[in-house]
């Protein structure tokens, strides 16, 4: 009996805690899976698709869960990223939408041109390069970057000016080819 | 110097830095640099609806916690392995079951090892078809990160490993389990269609097994899980999981019940199916007293397994060699069941499980 009312009480606790969980972390997510795939429908399923992953398997207490859903959201965004059928959609509604709302349609074109170079060359990178990349202009702090992705603070720094040198080398290798 | 922006480096590195240059320069340009790149990784304004998202995740089916979990190890070279353990539990459960008696409850208070082929395996393992199984009391395995949580969930304390090998990682990870109890109910007509199905004859029901209803409770349990586990991530190459090194776990044993049918009756019937093997009929029926036995399956194509002696009082059953690929004791002390399995010689599981409290 006892043991039946404490797993309903557990039960309780851990909708609870998912929720609030939830509620702290889905713009982040979401703004993770935003920031690879610079398509905010799609962004948003991802993160979706994060939190059902994270909510079948773990318990929304544990203390690692904004790291699991922070590296969850890079690297499901970034699988997203490589399948090349989903880009090339996604590139076509990205722009048509954001070219209607533009006033100066060149400049649109330029930009357009700029975030697709972008992410052909994270699609290129090593996941754990292009996740340091994407966590950190995602707004996360050094600590919050170790630890989603499992590495020790004082590596994030190099582990950041070593990505970055290989972003532009893959931006620069997308633009001569 | 650490370029972090966020940490406050101190009165020291403050006043190296205001009269340092080169730091100074380098500084600059990790800022400049990590400003051109993050204005290169421009993304569209994102607004987010966040009670919205929650009302669609919650309506997804799967974002209520299902039974199980799945295990971090299913790495494509160890999933032969991984179904051939599977198909392990599996046979526990099903023998443990089968020797349930029609008057006395099933409660194991000791272990002996039967060797199971995957012939075996796949024959048993069709006799989930030959009914319906309905839960009175949904499992419920959950994953936290302390021994606290895990006995909150479980009631039982996790055992402490006072030996741990060195090879091992002292990272642990609890899984924890309250009481489940499930409820299978034999069914002549389910057992005749699956039967069909697989092209097989089966052999005749025992009088008055349609319809006959087994309980089988299993756990609370609690596992603890040592290694450097990196939790998988959604989408996440599988390969790039990290297999656990060790798991000590501890359960209530499985305690099984039957109506309408007595135990002769049922563990004939179940060896007689057709792709049992001799040696797995000869291993049940030389076991002493099967009210109080539970048989630990031996996948004989995988392991190797012997006798022990656990504590200098309980007898086990120990698996595998001192290659230190995989080993594993499993014991039982006062009707609970103890397992420590890992990639872990021999010796060393037999030590730890000695030094157990």
């Amino acid at each position: 009996m006892n043991l039946g009312m404490r797993q309903v009480a557990s039960v309780r606790t851990d909708d609870e805690s998912f929720e609030a969980l939830f509620t702290a972390e889905y713009a982040r997510v979401a703004g993770i899976a935003n920031r690879v795939l610079a398509d905010p429908h799609e962004a948003e399923d991802v993160a979706q698709e994060v939190f059902i992953d994270f909510h079948r398997l773990h318990s929304a207490s544990a203390q690692y869960a904004p790291a699991w859903l922070h590296r969850a959201a890079a690297h499901a965004a970034l699988n997203r990223l490589r399948g090349a059928r989903r880009r090339q959609k996604r590139e076509l509604a990205q722009g048509a939408d954001e070219g209607a709302q533009t006033l100066d349609p060149q400049k649109q074109v330029e930009v357009n041109e700029d975030r697709r170079r972008v992410r052909q060359a994270l699609a290129r990178m090593a996941p754990k390069p292009a996740s340091v990349l994407v966590l950190r202009a995602s707004g996360l702090s050094y600590a919050e970057v170790a630890q989603a992705l499992g590495v020790g603070i004082g590596q994030v720094g190099t582990l950041l000016r070593r990505a970055e040198t290989a972003l532009r080398k893959e931006v620069t290798r997308g633009t001569s080819l | 110097m650490v370029d972090d922006p966020d940490v406050h480096n101190g009165v020291n590195d403050a006043r190296h830095f205001e009269s340092c240059p080169a730091c100074q320069a380098r500084f600059k340009s990790v800022a400049e640099d990590a400003q051109s790149i993050t204005s290169l990784m421009a993304a569209p304004e994102l607004k987010v609806d966040v009670a919205s998202a929650f009302n669609r995740v919650q309506a997804a089916p799967a974002a209520r916690p299902k039974f199980g979990f799945r295990l971090p190890v299913l790495r494509p070279g160890s999933r032969p392995m991984m179904l051939a353990f599977a198909a392990a539990v599996a046979t526990v459960a099903l023998l443990a079951t089968a020797l349930a008696s029609g008057d006395n409850i099933f409660t194991p208070s000791t272990v002996t090892p039967v060797p199971v082929s995957l012939a075996d395996m796949q024959a048993l393992s069709q006799l989930s078809a030959y009914g319906d199984v309905s839960w009175t009391t949904q499992p419920n395995l959950q994953i936290v990160t302390s021994a606290a949580e895990a006995q909150t969930i479980s009631g039982l304390k996790p055992p402490t490993v006072n030996n741990l090998p060195s090879t091992v990682s002292t990272t642990v990870t609890y899984a924890a389990m309250p009481k489940a109890e499930a409820v299978f109910t034999f069914s002549k007509d389910k057992a005749a269609a699956a039967a069909a199905q697989a092209g097989k004859t089966l052999p005749a029901l025992p009088a008055g097994m349609d319809g006959a209803k087994l309980t089988v409770t299993v756990g609370p349990a609690v596992a603890e899980i040592f290694g450097n586990m990196k939790p998988p991530a959604a989408g996440s190459d599988v390969t790039q999981l990290s297999l656990p090194q060790l798991v000590v776990a501890e359960s209530s044993a499985p305690v099984a019940s039957s109506t309408q049918v007595t135990m002769m009756q049922l563990e004939d019937y179940l060896l007689a199916q057709p792709g049992i093997s001799a040696e797995l009929k000869a291993a049940i029926k030389a076991i002493g007293d099967p009210s109080t036995t539970l048989p630990i399956p031996v996948p004989v194509e995988f392991a190797t397994s012997s006798k022990v002696t656990v504590q200098s009082k309980y007898d086990g059953v120990a698996l595998g060699d001192n290659t230190g690929v995989g080993a594993g004791v499993i014991w039982i002390n006062h009707s609970v069941v103890y397992g420590v399995v890992g990639s872990v010689k021999l010796s060393d599981a037999i030590k730890i499980a000695n030094d157990l409290t």
